[in-house]
């Protein structure tokens, strides 16, 4: 009952309160953004009541409109401390007229409990407003933190950004450190030209970071505080201000770069250096040398297409004569290339005789001079002069004949009258029988105006033998390219046919023919060769021959010839040389049970061997680029035509 | 206004959210007051970790007591009658108590009567502010955090409550006090009043609890003081 009657009392009182507070046109210092009611007079209020430290406190008052009442002691202050309903106003404890201020000491100064002050006029005329009813821990406004002061802290690492740390100490008057109040604080920032406040976050540590800040910028720091959990701030301190200017410390980092920098380019120095020096080498070993027709002492211009003429009426003799040793170097910047030496040999038999029989010891590996040519690799130059000076390097004589397959050919020079052959020798020794020797023929004086470079291999046997077809005796140019010299050796036996009889009977034994196959996809200079032996019968060769031929097994030596032969990939390359499919020269080719004559090569590098009829087409669609040749001399390819046969 | 209102309420959503563990462990030893001669399974705890933990509590209550009381005011009571709580002097539940009221007659008493003080105005909390969750959970569109709040405080002030009367053993060698400060039963349950004046009354409540929780928290601070630095802190 008393509960409901006390509640509606104070219903009643809020209600009329409230319709005071909204006639009145004075506001209560305690409303924020008190409401103004424009015209009417405004009577004697307080301003505001403020404690600094929740111990004492005081509050301001102004008469308002009524400009009488401004003198001092018009106006008087009374409050109430409502510590029971039976308290009374009270006059103000301590006037400070020159203010308008009314001070409270700490010993009116109670804490917890309502305070309502009122201004009474010497009439006791009262100007009330019930909003200026207080708790003194609300009205405390701290006064601001003192001792504030800044640190560098970091650098970014661009530099131009830069991080400060501010300390502060809290303000004397508040005891904070008996816990009587409890302080947060409230850091401002701004730069010298911006007019708008940053504010950090609230908190009650008596330092913070302020994070980016900007060289050469200066700052303007001040700092307030207020009542933990409160709403109201004190005033602010005085501005500190913050400028940085360049950081000496950049310069410590532009040694490092500049180090950074000379060490990088002394290494690049010391590379450019290296590949400098080591230029001819790497450029071997980068950009191996084209194969192409290198003949010493001709021009590498008469060796391109068309030049058939030139380069034969030099091969021949003419002009200049033979190829003089001491033909000019037209090869000067590539010391790694490889010659094929042609040297015009004079007729003398027995000098050619010596210079078979050395170039048989030569080729034999016995002990001989070095060669004029570089070799690298295992490269091996066919030539009558030369000596073969790498070669042991490569041939492994312990290598079982079935293994070390290596066919090696010797380009020759062919006559048909003076098959003069020189096989890339194996090995050294008489020992026919046993390993793959160079099997030389000793031909008559030979010169090569009318012999290959390259022997066209016409057939090969099914043990393995090549059937080399005579290709010279019947054409009055050809053309030269060392390339496949180079690359691709084939032993080719030119042997004429009474002179090859007469061979055999002197080495009834086997004749081995070697056939050597140097990939020309490798370096060039390395032999991947397939060795074999290849017994040869009896030659039944056919006068006119100037080639040893090998019976001929059309059919079966098909797959023999892919088994015996280097990688297809490769076949076609070294066979192409050797292939003339169209050749009046096949005709002349009487197939002999015994031969073979490798009529094609198809587009799969498949040799054949009995042609078929004219008429009926290849199985692959791409013409034969044999056929598009222009009139080049018979088992003759030259690089670009390899060039379109290659896959 | 509103806007530091929303400010803070998260903030007061967020301490609370985040204080939850650390009153949970705070508030574990405070629950071994039955165990006095047997082996105590709880871990002893020192006089001034003791002390620390209350203060902690105490600082925690008040400041979600005054969101609360913020978020109530912004919620429920109109603008003209928000200052009311100013008034509410004599109408809080604990004017009767004999509290000192000012730091002059703080440091004058002893330490007996300082946590005196605090235990009966703990005391004299925990059950007002179980009818203001009921009256609470009676208006439609009570927040939940606030709800959620004033659930809170109220735990936390029996263990705070604990707390002190640990303390208060430690310190001053008493005895179990009985809680012969408890309130009068100001709360009528029966009753379904009007809104506004529902309204206005868990105003009051919450104002009054606010600054109940305020004096709490100062009392404990100027205890702890006097407990390291007798010069400073007393007057006497």
């Amino acid at each position: 009952m008393a509960a409901s009657s006390s509640s509606s009392i104070l219903l009643l009182s809020l209600l009329i309160s409230s319709l005071v507070c909204l006639s009145t046109p004075g506001s209560a210092f305690l409303m924020d953004g008190g409401h103004m009611t424009s015209s009417a007079p405004l009577e004697p209020h307080f301003t505001e009541c403020i404690s600094r430290e929740q111990e004492t406190f005081r509050c301001w008052w102004s008469a308002g409109s009524f400009q009488n009442l401004s003198s001092p002691g018009a106006l008087r202050v009374f409050y109430l401390k409502k510590e029971s309903p039976t308290s009374e106003w009270k006059e103000c404890p301590e006037y400070i007229y020159s203010k308008r201020e009314c001070f409270f000491d700490t010993n009116h100064t109670s804490i917890w409990i309502t305070y309502c002050i009122q201004l009474r006029t010497q009439n006791n005329v009262t100007y009330f407003n019930e909003d200026d009813c207080f708790t003194v821990e609300n009205i405390v406004r701290p006064d601001p933190p003192v001792a504030l002061n800044w640190t560098l802290m970091n650098m970014s690492p661009s530099g131009l950004y830069y991080d400060v740390r501010v300390r502060w100490k809290p303000p004397p008057s508040a005891d904070v450190t008996a816990g009587w109040m409890r302080v947060e604080y409230e850091v401002q920032f701004r730069g010298r030209n911006s007019t708008v406040w940053e504010a950090l976050e609230v908190q009650g540590t008596t330092q913070q970071t302020i994070y980016g800040l900007r060289i050469g910028e200066e700052y303007e720091v001040r700092i307030r505080c207020r009542m933990m959990a409160f709403t109201k701030f004190g005033e602010f301190s005085d501005s500190v201000f913050i400028h940085v200017t360049e950081i000496p410390s950049k310069e410590i980092t532009f040694p490092v770069t500049l180090a950074l920098i000379f060490g990088i380019a002394g290494i690049l120095i010391l590379i450019v250096l290296i590949v400098i020096s080591q230029h001819h080498r790497l450029m071997v070993i980068l950009l191996p040398p084209i194969p192409a027709p290198k003949i010493k002492g001709i021009d590498p211009e008469l060796l391109k297409k068309g030049k058939l003429d030139e380069l034969n009426f030099i091969l021949s003799g003419g002009g200049m004569g033979s190829l003089p040793s001491y033909a000019p170097d037209f090869y000067q910047d590539e010391p790694w290339v490889e010659f094929i030496e042609v040297d015009a040999e004079d007729a003398d038999p027995g000098e050619k005789e010596d210079d078979q029989g050395s170039d048989t010891q030569r080729l034999l590996g016995l002990s001989q001079p070095v060669g004029q040519l570089t070799h690298i690799g295992c490269s091996h130059a066919i030539s009558f002069p030369d000596d073969d000076s790498g070669r042991a390097s490569c041939y492994d004589p312990d290598l079982p004949d079935q293994d070390a397959l290596m066919l090696s050919a010797a380009l020759l020079p062919g006559q048909p009258e003076e098959a003069s052959l020189d096989v890339l020798e194996r090995s050294p020794g008489p020992e026919i029988g046993e390993r793959p020797i160079v099997h030389a023929q000793p031909q008559g004086p030979q010169t090569w105006v009318n012999t290959d470079f390259y022997a066209q291999v016409s057939d090969v046997m099914p043990s393995g033998g090549v059937v080399l077809s005579p290709g010279q005796q019947l054409r009055t140019q050809e053309s030269t390219s060392a390339t496949e010299e180079e690359m691709q050796k084939k032993g080719l036996e030119n042997g004429d046919g009474e002179e090859t009889e007469a061979k055999k009977e002197g080495k009834q034994k086997e004749l081995q023919f070697q056939l050597l196959v140097v990939d020309p996809e490798g370096s060039g200079y390395t032999m991947e060769s397939v060795a074999r032996q290849i017994s040869t019968p009896s030659s039944s060769s056919m006068p006119g021959e100037g080639y040893h031929t090998i019976p001929p097994q059309p059919i079966d030596t098909k797959p023999n010839q892919e088994a015996f032969l280097p990688p297809p990939t490769t076949t076609g390359e070294f066979q192409s040389p050797y292939i003339h499919p169209d050749s009046p020269q096949s005709q002349f080719l009487a197939p002999v049970s015994d031969y073979t004559v490798v009529q094609e090569v198809d587009c799969q590098h498949s040799l054949l061997l009995n042609p078929s009829p004219a008429p009926s087409p290849p199985p692959c669609l791409p013409q034969h680029p044999l056929k598009a040749l222009p009139a080049m001399p018979v088992g003759y390819i030259s690089p670009e035509l390899l060039g379109n046969l290659s896959p | 206004m509103s806007m530091t209102g929303n400010y803070t309420i998260l903030q007061g959503g967020v301490w609370a959210l985040l204080l939850w563990p650390c009153l949970l462990t705070v508030s574990h030893p405070l629950d071994c007051k039955e165990e006095q001669g047997s082996i105590s399974r709880c871990p002893t705890i020192s006089q001034e970790k003791l002390l620390d933990r209350v203060i902690q509590h105490a600082e925690v209550i008040y400041r979600v007591s005054e969101e609360s009381c913020t978020l109530f005011e912004e919620m429920f009571v109109p603008f003209p009658m928000r200052l009311q709580r100013n008034q509410a002097g004599y109408t809080c539940i604990t004017k009767a108590l004999p509290i000192p009221s000012s730091k002059s007659e703080i440091q004058q008493i002893s330490d007996t009567w300082l946590l005196h003080s605090v235990l009966m105005l703990v005391q004299s909390w925990i059950e007002p502010l179980v009818y203001l969750q009921t009256t609470l959970d009676r208006y439609d569109d009570a927040p939940d955090l606030l709800l959620n709040k004033t659930k809170w405080v109220s735990e936390k002030l029996v263990s705070l409550e604990q707390g002190v009367v640990v303390l208060m053993k430690k310190m001053l060698d008493e005895g179990m006090l009985t809680t012969a400060y408890n309130e009068h039963g100001l709360v009528q349950y029966d009753v379904q009043p009007e809104m506004l004046e529902s309204v206005l009354r868990d105003y009051m409540l919450l104002s009054c609890f606010k600054k109940d929780a305020h004096k709490m928290e100062t009392f404990l601070k100027l205890l702890k003081c006097r407990q390291t630095d007798k010069y400073n802190c007393a007057l006497y």
